[in-house]
C-alpha cells in the first residue's frame, strides 16, 4: 500500500493543476458563450431591475451568459477609464458618460458596431444615428462605434404651487426664450413681496462641477442661435458672429440672473445633485436639468408632487426669441465594445437582441421613463402617451419627436474636453460673481476652446 | 612587451561560500520551506506595491505632461491650496491634540466619558460626515445659517461660495475629523511617561506649565514630530475632505493635488495628466518619508 508523503501530495497537486486546462474542456466551451457587461446604476431602482430583466430574457433565449456589473455613475466612469488605460476591458460597456464614445474613438479603442446598428437602422432617429458615430484619428474616418440604447434631453421643471402663490398661472408663461425665463423673475419678485425670504426664481447651475453647467450653457447657446459652434465636419466656428453673439447673450443672461439675485447664491458651487435637492426643497421656482429624474425620484413617495405640483411640459419647451422652435441637445447612451474584448461575438449578439424595439422599449419603460427611447415608433406606446401622466408626453415630444440635435462633441471630441474642463462655466461665473463684461468673459473662454481644439485636428 | 604575457590574477571565486551566503545560512530542506514562506509575500509585494508604483512612474514620465500641468492655472492654485492645507491642517490639529491629550490625562470618570464622546467624529464614516458638512454649510437651506437666523436674526453667508472660506471650511472639517485620533496617540504617549519622572519633577517644583515645558515637551517631542510627519503624508493624499466639503469649487479654486489628480484622470479622461499631478508632490513626499524613517530609528531611545 502506498503512503502519502509531503512530497507526493505536492507532486500530485501540481500535476492536477497542470492537467486542469486539458481536463475541463466543458468550462472552456462555457466561457465562449459568456460576455461581461458594465453599466451605470440607475437613479431609481426600477432602472436596474429593467436592465437585469433584459439580460435574463436574453440569457434564456440564447443560452449565453451575460456577467452584468452595475456600478454607480461616478465609480463606473472611473472603472471604464481605468480599464481602457490598462487594457483589461469587459466585452460591453454602457457609454456613461456619453462622450466616452467620442473621446476613445479618437484613439481607435472601440470595435466597429455598424453591423449591429444596421439591424435596426430604419427604426432609429437621425439624431441617434449621428450620435452613435465618432471620428477615429487613426483611420482618419468617422465610424459607428456605439449602439444607440437610450437618450436624454434637458427639460425645465417648474413648481406650480409657487407660481400660483405669486398670483400667476403656469398657463400664462410666455413661449419665447427670454420672456419665458423672465417670467420666473417676476414670480420671485411677487413671492418676496409676500415675505418669502428664500425662494428664488431660477435654478441655473452657474457652477464648475458636474455635467449640469455645460448642459445649461449649451441649451442657452442653442436658444440664442449658436448651434453651429461646431459643425458636422468637426470644424470650430468661433469667428461666426452668430455663434459669438449667442455665447455672449448666454453668459450675460445666466450670469446676470445670478448677479441680480434670481438664482440661489449657493448655485455657484453646486454639484449635479445639489440643484435637484434645492428644487425638491422648493428653494427655486424652476430648474433646468437633464432627464426626468427630478420627477421620477419623488413619484412613489410624493405622488401629489409628481401628478399635480411639478410641471415639465404642460407649456412646452420655449421657442427662440423670434418664435421658432429651439432644438434640444440629445445626450445618447450607447452600447460599446472595446478593442481587446474577449467575446465580441456574444457582445454583438446581445446588443442585437437588446435593440429590438420590443426589448429596448420595455427596458426604458420599466425604468419609469427617466430616459427616452431612440426609436420614434416607441413614442406611440400607451406608456408614453398615457393621458394621466403629466410629464411623459411632453418629454418624449421634446427629446424624440420634436427638433433635436446631437451634442457637439459628436462632431469633434475636443468639445468633450471643453465640457469636462468646464470652459463654459467660467464666463457664467465671472459675469455672476465678478461682474465681468460678458464679451470679455466669452473672449477668454473662446481662447481656451481654440487651444483645446488645436489638439484635435480633423482631416 | 607582449600583451599576451600580462596575466591578471583574480581571486578564485568560492562558489560554495556564495551559495551558502545566498541561502542565508540555511541548510538542506530548510531552504525550500523558507522560500515557500517568503514567496507569497514577495509576490504580493511585487503585484500590489512595486508594480503599481513603477506603472505610476511610467504613466507620469513624459515631460510634456508637466509642461501642460504647470501651465494650468487650476494646478497653480491647487499647489497653493495643498501647502495651506498641510500647514494649517496638520499644525493646528497636532497642537490641539497635544493640548487636549493633557486635558484627558486628568483623573475623573467624567473626563473618561467626555473622551468617549470626543472620539466620535473620528469613529463615524468619513464620506457621510463630509457630505453632511457640505449640506450644513449651504447658504440658503443649510443648518448653520438657519441656526444663525433663528438665534440672532443674522443672514449667514454662502460659506462655500468663496475660495478662502471654502478652503477654510475644508481645513476645519479635517481638523474636526482627525484631532480625536491624534489626541489618542499623544495621550498614549503621555501615559507612557513614567510616573517616577513626574513625581521627581513635582518634588523639584516643576508643576503646571513648568512641568509641561520641562518634562512633557522633551519626552513627547519625538513622538509629536513623528505624528506630524505621518499626518503630513496622510494629508497629502487626502481626497475626501476636499471632494465632499467644497467639491474643489467654487470654480475649481479649492482643489488640492489629490483631488486635481482624480479630476484630471477621470473627469477630463486624461489618466496620465492625473498621475502627473499626483507625482508632482513627490519632491515633498520623498524627503518626508526619509526624515520619518530616520526618526523612527532614533525613536527607540525616546518615547
Amino acid at each position: 500500500m502506498a503512503y502519502l508523503s509531503r512530497r507526493s501530495v505536492l507532486r500530485g497537486s501540481l500535476a492536477l493543476a497542470a492537467a486542469h486546462p486539458f481536463a475541463g474542456p466543458h468550462i472552456a466551451r462555457a466561457a465562449a458563450t459568456t460576455a461581461s457587461m458594465w453599466f451605470s446604476q440607475g437613479f431609481v431602482q426600477d432602472e436596474d431591475l429593467s436592465l437585469r430583466k433584459a439580460v435574463v430574457d436574453y440569457e434564456k433565449a440564447s443560452g449565453n451568459k451575460i456577467e452584468l456589473s452595475i456600478t454607480p455613475f461616478a465609480p463606473n466612469r472611473q472603472k471604464i477609464i481605468a480599464a481602457l488605460t490598462s487594457g483589461v476591458v469587459p466585452d460591453i460597456m454602457g457609454s456613461d458618460p456619453a462622450e466616452i464614445l467620442q473621446i476613445y474613438a479618437w484613439q481607435d479603442r472601440w470595435v466597429d458596431v455598424s453591423d449591429v446598428v444596421e439591424t435596426q437602422r430604419a427604426q432609429f432617429s437621425d439624431t441617434a444615428l449621428q450620435s452613435a458615430q465618432a471620428y477615429n484619428s487613426v483611420t482618419k474616418k468617422r465610424g459607428t462605434y456605439g449602439v444607440p440604447l437610450r437618450a436624454a434631453v434637458v427639460p425645465c421643471h417648474i413648481w406650480r404651487p409657487l407660481v400660483e402663490k405669486a398670483g400667476l398661472k403656469v398657463e400664462d408663461i410666455p413661449k419665447t426664450w427670454d420672456a419665458y425665463f423672465d417670467f420666473f423673475k417676476k414670480v420671485q419678485d411677487n413671492l418676496r413681496k409676500q415675505g418669502e425670504r428664500k425662494v428664488y426664481g431660477l435654478g441655473f447651475q452657474v457652477t464648475a462641477n458636474g455635467v449640469d453647467p455645460y448642459n445649461l450653457f449649451m441649451a442657452f447657446l442653442v436658444g440664442y442661435g449658436g448651434q453651429d459652434i461646431v459643425t458636422k465636419d468637426g470644424k470650430l466656428h468661433l469667428d461666426d458672429p452668430k455663434v459669438k453673439q449667442a455665447a455672449i447673450k448666454a453668459a450675460a443672461y445666466l450670469g446676470g440672473a445670478y448677479r441680480d439675485g434670481y438664482v440661489p447664491p449657493s448655485a455657484i458651487n453646486w454639484n449635479d445633485a445639489d440643484d435637484n435637492n434645492a428644487y425638491h426643497a422648493k428653494l427655486m421656482v424652476m430648474d433646468v436639468d437633464g432627464t426626468l429624474s427630478t420627477e421620477v425620484a419623488v413619484k412613489e413617495k410624493h405622488p401629489d408632487w409628481y401628478f399635480k405640483d411639478m410641471v415639465t411640459h404642460g407649456i412646452g419647451y420655449p421657442n427662440d426669441n423670434a418664435g421658432k422652435p429651439v432644438p434640444s441637445i440629445v445626450g445618447l447612451t450607447t452600447g460599446l465594445i472595446p478593442k481587446g474584448a474577449k467575446n465580441v461575438t456574444v457582445a454583438k449578439e446581445f446588443l442585437r437582441h437588446f435593440i429590438q424595439p420590443k426589448v429596448i422599449g420595455e427596458f426604458i419603460e420599466l425604468g419609469l421613463g427617466r430616459w427616452l427611447p431612440v426609436m420614434p415608433s416607441l413614442a406611440k406606446s400607451p406608456f408614453w402617451q398615457d393621458p394621466k401622466d403629466p410629464h411623459l408626453r411632453g418629454y418624449i415630444q421634446q427629446g424624440l419627436l420634436g427638433p433635436t440635435i446631437p451634442d457637439h462633441y459628436v462632431f469633434n471630441p475636443a468639445m468633450a474636453e471643453v465640457r469636462n474642463q468646464h470652459v463654459f462655466s467660467m464666463p457664467m461665473i465671472e459675469v455672476a460673481r465678478e461682474g465681468t463684461k460678458p464679451e470679455a468673459a466669452v473672449e477668454k473662454a473662446f481662447k481656451r476652446i481654440e487651444e483645446i481644439f488645436a489638439k484635435y485636428k480633423i482631416a | 612587451m607582449d600583451n599576451a604575457s600580462v596575466v591578471v590574477s583574480r581571486p578564485a571565486i568560492r562558489w560554495g561560500a556564495v551559495s551558502r551566503s545566498l541561502r542565508g545560512g540555511l541548510k538542506g530542506g530548510e531552504y525550500p520551506w523558507a522560500l515557500a514562506f517568503v514567496l507569497p509575500y514577495a509576490a504580493v509585494f511585487l503585484a500590489f506595491v512595486a508594480y503599481p508604483v513603477v506603472y505610476g512612474l511610467w504613466m507620469g514620465s513624459e515631460t510634456s505632461l508637466y509642461r501642460e500641468l504647470f501651465d494650468d492655472p487650476i494646478y497653480q492654485k491647487s499647489v497653493v491650496n495643498t501647502v495651506l492645507y498641510l500647514a494649517f491642517g496638520v499644525n493646528v490639529k497636532m497642537f490641539l491634540a497635544l493640548l487636549l491629550s493633557g486635558f484627558f490625562m486628568r483623573p475623573g470618570w467624567w473626563v473618561k466619558a467626555l473622551l468617549l464622546v470626543f472620539v466620535l467624529p473620528w469613529a463615524v464614516p468619513q464620506i457621510s460626515t463630509f457630505i453632511s458638512i457640505h449640506w450644513m454649510l449651504n447658504g440658503e437651506w443649510g443648518f448653520l445659517n438657519n441656526v444663525l437666523f433663528k438665534l440672532f436674526h443674522i443672514e449667514g453667508p454662502s460659506w462655500l461660495n468663496e475660495r478662502w472660506m471654502a478652503l477654510s471650511a475644508v481645513i476645519v472639517s479635517h481638523i474636526w475629523k482627525w484631532t480625536p485620533f491624534w489626541t489618542l496617540i499623544l495621550l498614549a504617549g503621555r501615559m507612557a511617561i513614567p510616573m517616577e519622572i513626574r513625581d521627581s519633577a513635582r518634588v523639584d517644583g516643576a508643576t503646571g506649565v513648568r512641568g509641561f515645558v520641562h518634562i512633557t515637551v522633551p519626552l513627547l517631542a519625538n513622538l509629536y514630530l513623528i505624528c506630524t510627519l505621518l499626518s503630513t503624508i496622510f494629508l497629502l493624499g487626502d481626497f475626501n475632505a476636499v471632494n465632499f466639503v467644497s467639491g474643489g469649487g467654487p470654480a475649481n479654486t479649492t482643489h488640492v493635488l489629490a483631488t486635481l489628480g482624480i479630476r484630471n484622470a477621470f473627469e477630463i479622461a486624461q489618466p496620465r495628466l492625473g498621475v502627473a499631478a499626483v507625482m508632482s508632490a513627490l519632491p515633498l513626499v520623498i524627503p518626508l518619508v526619509i526624515v520619518l524613517m530616520r526618526k523612527l530609528r532614533t525613536a527607540e531611545v525616546q518615547l
